[in-house]
């Protein structure tokens, strides 16, 4: 298939079309790999009608010893590396091997918990018990902490404090203790009688306790107070996003929307992330207030936010913002959890979502980041030389531009079964088939170990690709990544890697995300492989997972409360929110 | 409550029914009623000795806000001085008010911080630096505390032994001995005489001290520490290199620690501290950067080559630094035979000064990878590898691989059957 045939197909959205209906979980496979393996119906340098469709595919013959499927794989939708939850399944598998090894003991710690009384006790019934405790330094301390865990009787704790007055002075630590309790249990009252004792007693506070009495004070008529505490918190240090969101709380509880909205703005002037409950009590008041205008553009610069800082909202956020939408007066909105197909369309309005390519402007700032950050860094040095990286860039730039980057070791290294050299092989035949240009970069040892690296299979290698051997003490992933990004935007690369790495080597969290998206977009892996077989891929998605909008619809992706998602994976629930009375 | 319950139970039978029934009624009473007592029964009882308690307790009802009075009634709690003398400055008055709320709420911090310590700690930047030097100071401030304990109860016992009258007449002579007293000088003596016999004679080794820019306050604070122990060392060794500071910026954060650590001593060293480069210093083929990121394994010690130690401490994980300072200088490299030797289990293959100058000192006198290896912490592998053992594996699947491939090539020529096609191939 040529290039521009290719491309064509990319923009008619006839990419990776899904077949469900075909699974076969391979159990052969090392576990990494075992992830989900789909067969994909379609992929998209495929051109033999064999491949083209679901009419037309062939269920592979069935392998040896398979295990048979488990319940686990028919639940979800074939998802890529990148998507939510494919960490964790892929440590569950990793676990399974090494389970026969471990005995599975999880030792507890247990230190001396103190037992709590049930009922307020006497100070001489307190000396008691404080001689009979194992450890009698800051038994006091320590009992109030006990009685935090248990969410024990206020009135227990209030004796203890008596018999401690009695004792010995209550210190410090002791008091903010008990405030935590009372704020805790919302016991205003106290709350109150302890803020006087403080500010007569104490001449310093900490933020502790500046923060328990933010909260505490919120939630009651008193509120307002609770700013000006913020206020005398700014002077020690900057108040935490909990400090905010309770003001915030606050103020929204009663109804004023300005105050809130101001210390929102504050807040994200600080440089802190706003809660998911402080999001999620803007937009329920936001509900209950109809005729507000100024709320509805705030709102809108919210979701512009998330947008903006990639924040994904939790499954409570995003029924308040899918309440919040269909609650707007004269906007007839309705919202529904959906899925995206791996082609990037929703599965309920079958709008295909933004793309995940690149701007220009973006894709300069990506190759250069990569080439002064990733590969020069502080010393050139440390990942390569200068006159290896001359050599490379001399060699790039006098090839035309590839279509793909094979890190050859990898790649070859993934699957257990069969020769490294054969896999490598198998992989640049199936894309040399497709009349592809190719770039194969490798070490120099595997020249020079033809019982590893087979010379017949090298040999064949080298003449369907171009190949690059680096040093073998050099890195061979910022090579693949510059070469790749050299190539342009249609060029993509084949590793097993996930490259955190080279990522962490970025110089901020926003060209960080930028190379992350292009990584989605650009990275095929290996999925599995048999000696002998034509390799499969994990898909590659076309679109981005972000917030996003088209004026009449909105695609809000968000963490489902059951996935347990890590930091360089996206979220595969969304919330679709469209306009009905705009379509009809 | 139900022990208290047993005990009510157990008080009524005794007591109470006791003296109200009659004695002939007592008997058939206590025979048809069982010893399980209605639970509405014993709270009618509870509530009977409730009444007792209170009257044996003469302090009143319990009253549960008398503490607010006591905190109340009681006077403020009094600034430190400290802070009203430092009002000035206000960055500096900011910290230290930060320090006093990490006190009252029982962080870790020292009793008495001195005035360079306040300075160290103006100067880092973040708030979990500072607590974290805090702490550092607050367990040193510890150890330092535990140490003058124990020297005094020492000094005291020996007070005590001193005072004690010598008895016999025996014990007072005059011992006659033909060797005198060895003091700690004599062995000083020799020890140095060694020493400045190595500087003519010996082996060089090489400190490379070109990574202050990579360490902060505390790894160069570590990394000058090992450097002590690594002279002392070398100094009590029978045959001792011929040390040198190589690339010792005169006025640079190493040789202003290392004369910070030394005093005067550091003129009297028998050491050779330069200025120059390695490469300037010794011929460049002769030189061999140990690095652990090394891809050559040291097989044997050689007498004629210059080792070459990076004097850094790396806790901030920035591997490959020596490594790249080698590739530059193009010189040759090489790591220790952890994996050959020791079954690895725990931690980095990066060793402390000390202990690389103890095992290239073993390994320089006696030749032994098992009695140099043994200076590596015992945590981190699990046992010696049976060398002979190991070898013999190796050779035997070494040759059942090579049968392997010796049985493959034959096989497919011998049976002259067709080689099954890959799919690449199909057309």
């Amino acid at each position: 298939m040529s290039l521009c045939a290719f491309k064509a197909i990319a923009r008619s959205g006839l990419f990776f079309r899904a077949i469900e209906c075909h699974r076969e979980p391979v159990a052969l496979f090392p576990p990494f790999y075992r992830l989900y393996l789909y067969n994909l119906g379609c992929f998209p340098f495929t051109t033999s009608p064999k491949f083209a469709g679901p009419e037309n595919y062939q269920k592979p013959p069935s392998v040896k010893n398979a295990k048979p499927r488990r319940a686990s794989y028919k639940t979800g939708f074939p998802f890529s590396a990148f998507a939510a939850g494919a960490a964790k399944r892929r440590s569950k598998f990793n676990q399974k091997e090494t389970e026969e090894t471990n005995d599975g003991k999880t030792h507890v710690y247990k230190g001396n918990i103190i037992e709590v009384p049930a009922k307020p006790l006497f100070a001489d019934e307190w000396k008691i018990l404080k001689e009979e405790s194992i450890s009698i330094e800051q038994f006091e301390y320590r009992m109030m902490l006990q009685i935090i865990a248990s969410n024990g009787d206020i009135n227990v704790a209030k004796s203890l404090l008596v018999f401690a007055a009695r004792e010995n002075s209550i210190d410090y630590k002791l008091l903010q203790k008990y405030l935590c309790l009372c704020v805790m249990q919302n016991q205003t009252s106290e709350i109150f009688d302890i803020y006087e004792i403080m500010k007569t007693r104490f001449k310093r506070w900490e933020k502790g306790a500046y923060t328990l009495f933010i909260k505490g004070f919120s939630q009651t008529d008193r509120w307002e107070e609770s700013l000006s505490l913020l206020e005398a918190m700014k002077k020690i240090e900057t108040p935490s996003s909990r400090s905010y969101g309770s003001c915030i709380q606050g103020a929204l509880d009663k109804k004023k929307g300005k105050i809130a909205w101001g210390l929102y703005h504050e807040m994200l002037e600080n440089n802190l992330t706003p809660r998911f409950d402080t999001l999620k009590a803007f937009f329920d008041t936001g509900k209950a207030l109809k005729d507000d205008g100024i709320f509805k553009n705030e709102l809108m610069e919210v979701l512009w936010y998330m947008r903006n800082n990639q924040v994904y909202p939790n499954e409570a956020l995003m029924q308040s913002i899918k309440s919040w939408f269909e609650s707007i007066p004269g906007e007839d909105w309705k919202g529904y959890t959906s899925v995206v197909e791996n082609s990037g369309r929703c599965r309920v309005c079958s709008q295909s979502l933004e793309s995940i390519n690149l701007s220009q402007e973006e894709y300069d700032i990506l190759k250069d980041v990569i080439l002064n950050d990733v590969i020069h860094g502080n010393d050139t040095f440390r990942k390569t030389t200068p006159k290896e990286l001359q050599k490379f860039q001399r060699f790039v730039t006098s090839c035309p531009p590839f279509d793909i980057v094979i890190d050859g070791l990898n790649t070859a290294k993934s699957p257990r079964q069969g020769i490294n050299s054969e896999v490598l092989l198998s992989v640049v035949s199936f894309f040399a088939q497709k009349n592809l240009r190719l770039l194969v970069l490798g070490r120099k040892h595997m020249l020079r170990t033809p019982w590893i690296w087979w010379r017949q299979h090298m040999d064949l290698i080298q003449q369907k690709a171009n190949c690059f051997f680096t040093e073998n003490i050099s890195q061979d992933d910022p090579f693949l990544l510059y070469a790749t990004l050299h190539s342009g935007n249609h060029c993509r690369f084949i590793t097993n890697d996930l490259l955190r790495d080279h990522k962490a080597c970025l110089r901020d969290t926003q060209t960080q995300r930028l190379f992350f998206k292009w990584q989605r977009g650009h990275q095929l892996m290996l999925l599995n492989y048999y000696p002998g077989k034509q390799p499969t891929f994990q898909p590659v998605l076309n679109y981005d997972t972000i917030v996003q909008t088209t004026g009449d619809t909105w695609h809000i992706p968000y963490d489902a409360d059951n996935v347990e998602r890590v930091s360089y994976e996206v979220p595969r629930t969304w919330l679709c929110l469209q306009r009905k009375d705009h379509k009809t | 409550m139900s022990f208290l319950n047993a005990l009510f139970k157990k008080a009524v039978k005794l007591t109470v029914f006791q003296s109200v029934l009659p004695e002939g009624t007592r008997k058939a009473l206590f025979l048809r009623t069982t010893y399980k007592l209605p639970p509405g029964r014993t709270l009618v009882l509870y509530f009977g000795m409730r009444k007792n308690e209170n009257q044996l307790v003469p302090s009143k009802k319990l009253d549960l806000d008398e503490w607010k009075n006591v905190m109340k009634s009681s006077l403020p709690e009094e600034g430190s001085p400290e802070i009203l003398e430092h009002e000035g400055d206000s960055s500096s008055t900011a910290v230290r008010e930060l320090v006093e709320m990490w006190r009252l709420i029982g962080g870790m911090v020292p009793e008495h911080i001195s005035d360079e310590q306040w300075k160290v700690l103006m100067e880092l930047s973040t708030k979990t630096s500072r607590k974290k030097y805090l702490k550092h100071l607050a367990i040193k401030e510890r150890f330092k505390n535990a140490k003058k304990a124990k020297k005094e109860k020492q000094m005291t016992e020996r007070k005590v032994m001193l005072e004690k009258p010598v008895e016999t007449e025996e014990q007072r002579k005059v011992k006659n001995t033909f060797i005198m007293y060895i003091r700690q000088k004599n062995f000083d003596d020799m020890y140095n005489w060694r020493t400045a016999q190595s500087m003519r004679f010996g082996q060089p080794l090489v400190f490379d001290m070109v990574y202050d820019k990579h360490m902060n306050r505390k790894e160069m604070e570590n990394t000058v520490k090992q450097i002590l122990e690594t002279e002392s060392w070398n100094h009590r060794s029978p045959d001792p290199f011929h040390i040198h500071f190589c690339s010792l910026q005169t006025e640079g954060p190493f040789h202003k620690e290392l004369i910070k650590r030394y005093k005067e001593a550091w003129d009297k060293l028998l050491v050779t501290a330069t200025e120059k480069a390695h490469v300037e210093m010794f011929p460049k083929d002769k030189l061999v950067y140990l690095t652990a990121d090394s891809r050559n394994e040291m097989k044997a010690y050689e007498h004629d080559k210059i080792y070459i130690i990076g004097s850094i401490v790396d806790k901030c994980m920035q591997p490959g630094l020596s490594l790249a300072n080698a590739k530059r200088l193009n010189l040759r490299t090489a790591r220790l035979p952890l994996e050959k030797y020791l079954h690895w289990e725990i931690g980095n293959k990066n060793l402390t000064l000390d202990q690389m100058i103890r095992i290239l000192l073993t390994l320089k006198n006696t030749g032994d990878w098992k009695a140099a290896l043994e200076f590596v912490p015992k945590r981190k592998y699990g046992g010696f590898v049976n060398t002979q053992h190991h070898s013999r594996i190796k050779l035997e699947l070494l040759g059942e691989k090579k049968v392997h491939l010796f049985d493959r090539s034959f096989s497919s020529n011998l049976n002259k059957e067709p080689k099954p096609k890959k799919w690449w191939e199909e057309k």
